[in-house]
């Protein structure tokens, strides 16, 4: 059985280290500070599948006193085959010395056989006292590879791969806020390259993270599509005396119900944000939720965001056009086929008009008030009148998941709404738009979806993540 | 008979809507945990559940109050179907003496029933659910009008249907011995056809052929038939009034072979159908393809699991930058002011410009101390400069020079970290500061602080006109 390989991720203080081990480990509840001295332990980040460990990054301190080391190695050894025997008796012999703890802490996984990931910051320009680092890390004589981490705007990365390249096997760029995941891919597939026995490992990785990342865009979809149903089919309700219903004005009644109606539908739509977030294990971005621009300023029920997310007329009458269509085929079944589809055609017609005529008003729910009931009526507000809700929620919904999905997790910058100037909907597949508008009209109707009509909302949102990252990929 | 199929879609499908509200990361460990531990050919649905059921400990065998709803409707059906088929016996079979009970009604009454039996049969097969708003309305207030339930009320109605059939013909036929007991029932045929004795006789024989071999007696020779006919006005027959009942037992067996054992065989059919489509329903289930997917996928643990001990630094700092004087000694740590020196620290006749750490051994490190004392050892008041890359993190190499210049240089030497930018030409950020600023604090030295080069007045403004 082949043993899971390690890899040590080490380097000069606070050059990315530890963001290089977040993103890959998907773990955002690693320390990354400006600060040298952020990580002083080593930390294992083990990769399993089942809880069989398929490979471990390990995140160490920065390297502190390298030349005082190499001074110590170069005065112990005698010869190039010793080398590694001494770095180990380095570390052997100051194990407790505090002033050699950090370089103690990130030599020891080297000699115990982990591979070494050197990491630089391509940003800043490169520096002869480096060499000093990378000369121990030679004699360690561990499977080694570099990774130009540029932190900063500037690029001196030509400069750090002509040195870096007479010290490591392998040299990649790879920048662990905005690498796309398939760069993550790439490299861990460079990690296998350094060693033969350690390929079919990290290949084997890869196609779990791949498996991984298909599948939490499958499970997105269905969270959104639960909160759409949701969402859609809400009703805010209150039971009231006949006294307390005559003490109250009718205005006063909906503005309350109106209030609370909307508290819950912006905690139902935070609930999706955090569900999202927690599939693809972001559990911070929470704590910068209140600071975040497009939370605050592009409420649910603004403008702003009814212009950026709502769909054209056209679009609904189109949408419209195929769920009245779906009716008429009813009405074809029930004729046996003798209207020869012209209940298809009707249908179609009558959701069509119907779509493009009330397709920008704003239906907001309206106030009812029940049959007086043993002393009690019941006030009812909701649910919403208007697809466009729906489009508004799913839009959002969508833009959310592209974004944290697409986010490394050593990214602490805040989330972004950019307006769109087109809406991407309108690329999407005619038979997927249709399964979206028929389940809207459902919701708003208050007729519960069944399993079956909820997985075919939960594909249909999936095609719709997968046409929204396709065009945000088409923008470049 | 068995509902296992259907309870078993029912609970599979309850436990589907309740896991929606768990995280999918909680519903793959759970699943995919229950498939490793589970031998291959034991991970269905219905293992499945009762690993679920045995976790949770719910107590086996709890009736479903949907399913309970249903059995109260054929409780229905059955009851109705009982107390119809003596209504409709003792209808069909009403004599007061004054004329004969005609068989042509019996026969047509029983093709009647027959053809509902089928069409119920048949409406069930195509799911044609015109009674649906009905039902919807019973269910609705249950929440069962989501459930995959509704789906398979086409079979539940037909099962009843056909429960209350069966409880129709035996009622029936139990209602018509009674009768054949009890009365002196006077049976005979009458029809406004245009048909003769014979042709009526051959309609009999074909009805009777199915139990021709086993009751010879139960099937009407052609003399009986011609014997039973009467006219509804007109001269009277001569009759021999001895043979009105020879038709009974042709009458107990139409009704058994057509009313009956059609709808035994139909209730039959329509249990193995329900069963046949809860199985399907529950092969084709979304929540079943889902279950199989985390079974079958493992679990994949990046590491985001595991707990950072990283001790977050204090990024907050007391610290302010100084103007450094015009020191004698200036020196260039670990290469700053590569590849420009600013012209400030330019080596002169009265200032020495001396270079440690970086590609420097620690030995070059000691001679430029000793190369500093010696300067500052003949200076009033001793300073030197150290010049830094502002961008690199202090480490505790530069510690170490800073504890041994300490040591060696003249009691009280000022001396002043100066951080440089990449580009001479523009200050180092506050970020970049601010490392220094905090090195500076916690080495705890009064002589030791961080100053900031001034750049040329023209730069400086250009500079801050881009920020």
């Amino acid at each position: 059985m082949t043993v899971a390989p390690v890899f040590a991720v080490v380097g000069h203080p606070n050059k990315g280290k530890s963001s290089v081990v977040a993103t890959l480990s998907q773990n955002d509840a690693i320390a990354i500070a400006l600060e040298p001295g952020t990580t002083r332990h080593s930390q294992a980040y083990p990769l399993r599948v089942d809880g069989e460990v398929l490979y471990t990054l390990v995140d160490t301190p920065g390297f502190q006193r390298p030349r005082q080391v190499l001074e110590w190695l170069e005065a112990h050894s005698l010869s190039a085959s010793d080398r590694a025997e001494t770095v180990a008796a380095f570390v052997h012999q100051h194990r407790d010395d505090p002033r050699f703890h950090d370089e103690c802490e990130l030599l020891t996984p080297l000699t115990e056989g982990a591979g070494v990931i050197y990491v630089v910051d391509g940003s800043v320009p490169y520096s002869a006292e480096n060499e000093s680092e990378m000369t121990i890390l030679r004699w360690t004589g561990q499977p080694s590879l570099a990774l130009i981490n540029s932190i900063g705007p500037d690029d001196y990365s030509e400069a750090w791969h002509s040195a870096l390249g007479q010290f490591f096997q392998v040299v990649r760029k790879f920048n662990a806020v905005s690498a796309p995941f398939n760069q993550h891919l790439s490299l861990l597939k460079a990690f296998g390259q350094l060693e033969p026995n350690w390929e079919g490992v990290l290949d084997k990785a890869v196609l779990h993270l791949s498996a991984q990342r298909a599948q939490r865009k499958e499970q997105a979809a269905r969270l959104i599509a639960t909160a759409l149903e949701d969402m859609m089919g809400w009703q805010e309700q209150r039971t009231l005396t006949a006294g307390q219903l005559s003490g109250t004005s009718r205005d006063t009644l909906a503005a309350d119900l109106r209030q609370r109606w909307y508290r819950h539908q912006r905690q139902r739509e935070q609930s999706l944000r955090l569900g999202i977030e927690q599939l693809y294990q972001h559990h911070r971005i929470q704590r910068q939720e209140a600071e975040l621009t497009w939370h605050s300023e592009h409420d649910l029920f603004s403008d702003s965001s009814r212009q950026t997310w709502g769909v054209s007329k056209a679009y609904l009458a189109t949408a419209g056009f195929g769920a009245g269509a779906l009716g008429g085929v009813g009405i074809d079944a029930v004729t046996l086929g003798t209207s020869l589809g012209t209940g298809a055609l009707v249908g179609g017609l009558l959701g069509a008009a119907g779509s493009y005529f009330y397709g920008d008003r704003l239906a907001l729910p309206v106030l009812r008030i029940g049959a007086l009931r043993n002393g009690l009526q019941t006030a009812r507000f909701g649910p919403v009148q208007d697809s466009q809700f729906g489009y508004v929620v799913l839009g959002r919904a969508v833009d959310h998941w592209w974004h944290v999905s697409h986010r490394n997790h050593a990214g602490q910058d805040l989330l972004d709404l950019e307006p769109t100037d087109r809406h991407w909907l309108e690329d999407l597949e005619p038979e997927y738009r249709h399964e979206i508008q028929r389940a809207l009209t459902r919701c708003r109707k208050q007729r519960t979806l069944s399993s079956d009509h909820r997985h075919r909302l939960s594909v249909a949102v999936e095609a719709a993540l997968d046409t929204y990252g396709q065009w945000r990929q088409s923008r470049g | 008979m068995s509902e296992h199929p259907l309870t078993l879609l029912l609970e599979f499908d309850d436990q589907v809507r309740r896991d929606q509200h768990q995280a999918p990361a909680f519903l793959h460990r759970r699943d995919r945990k229950f498939a490793l531990e589970a031998d291959a050919s034991d991970t269905g649905p219905r293992q499945w559940l009762t690993h679920l059921h045995r976790l949770s400990g719910r107590p086996p065998g709890q009736k479903d109050k949907r399913l309970a709803r249903w059995h109260r409707i054929t409780f229905g059906f059955i009851s109705a179907g009982a107390l119809l088929g003596i209504l409709a016996m003792l209808g069909l079979l009403f004599y007061d003496g004054s004329g004969r009970i005609n068989m042509t009604v019996f026969l047509a009454f029983v093709l009647l029933q027959l053809g509902l039996a089928c069409a119920t049969t048949v409406q069930a097969f195509i799911g044609w659910r015109p009674w649906g708003w009905l039902v919807d309305r019973y269910t609705r207030r249950s929440g069962e009008i989501a459930s995959v339930l509704t789906r398979l009320h086409p079979q539940l109605l037909a099962r009843a249907a056909h429960g209350g059939g069966v409880l129709f013909a035996l009622t029936g036929l139990a209602t018509l011995l009674l009768l054949v007991v009890v009365q002196d029932l006077a049976f005979g045929w009458s029809t406004t056809l245009d048909t003769g004795a014979q042709t009526y006789h051959h309609w009999v024989q074909t009805l009777a052929r199915p139990w021709q071999a086993l009751w010879p007696a139960a099937v009407p020779d052609a003399s009986l038939v011609e014997s039973t006919r009467f006219f509804r006005a007109g001269t009277p027959q001569p009759i021999d009034a001895a043979r009105w009942g020879d038709w009974w037992p042709f009458v107990a067996m139409t009704w058994i072979s057509y009313v009956l054992i059609p709808r035994l065989l139909l209730v039959g059919l329509a249990q193995i159908h329900l069963k046949l489509r809860a199985r399907r329903l529950l092969k084709l289930h979304p929540g079943l393809t889902a279950l199989r997917y985390r079974m079958e996928t493992p679990i994949l643990e990046t590491g985001s699991g595991e707990d950072a001990t990283h001790q977050v630094a204090e990024l907050e700092t007391q610290g302010t930058l100084q103007p450094y004087p015009d020191s004698p000694v200036i020196i260039r740590w670990a290469g700053a002011g590569d590849p420009v020196l600013p012209d400030d620290f330019a080596a002169t006749a009265e200032r020495h410009l001396l270079s440690a750490g970086g590609s420097a051994t620690l030995g070059d490190d000691r001679r430029t101390i000793q190369q500093a004392r010696l300067v500052l050892a003949n200076t009033p008041e001793p300073s030197a400069i150290l010049l830094t890359r502002a961008w690199e993190p202090p480490t505790a190499e530069l510690e170490d020079f800073l504890t041994l210049a300490r040591d060696q240089w003249p009691e009280g030497t000022l001396i002043s970290l100066v951080p440089l930018a990449t580009d001479s030409h523009c200050r180092p950020s506050q970020t970049q500061f601010a490392q220094w600023l905090r090195f500076a604090e916690r080495q705890a030295d009064p002589r030791l602080q961080v100053s900031i080069h001034e750049l040329p007045a023209i730069a400086n403004r250009a500079v801050e006109g881009q920020q």
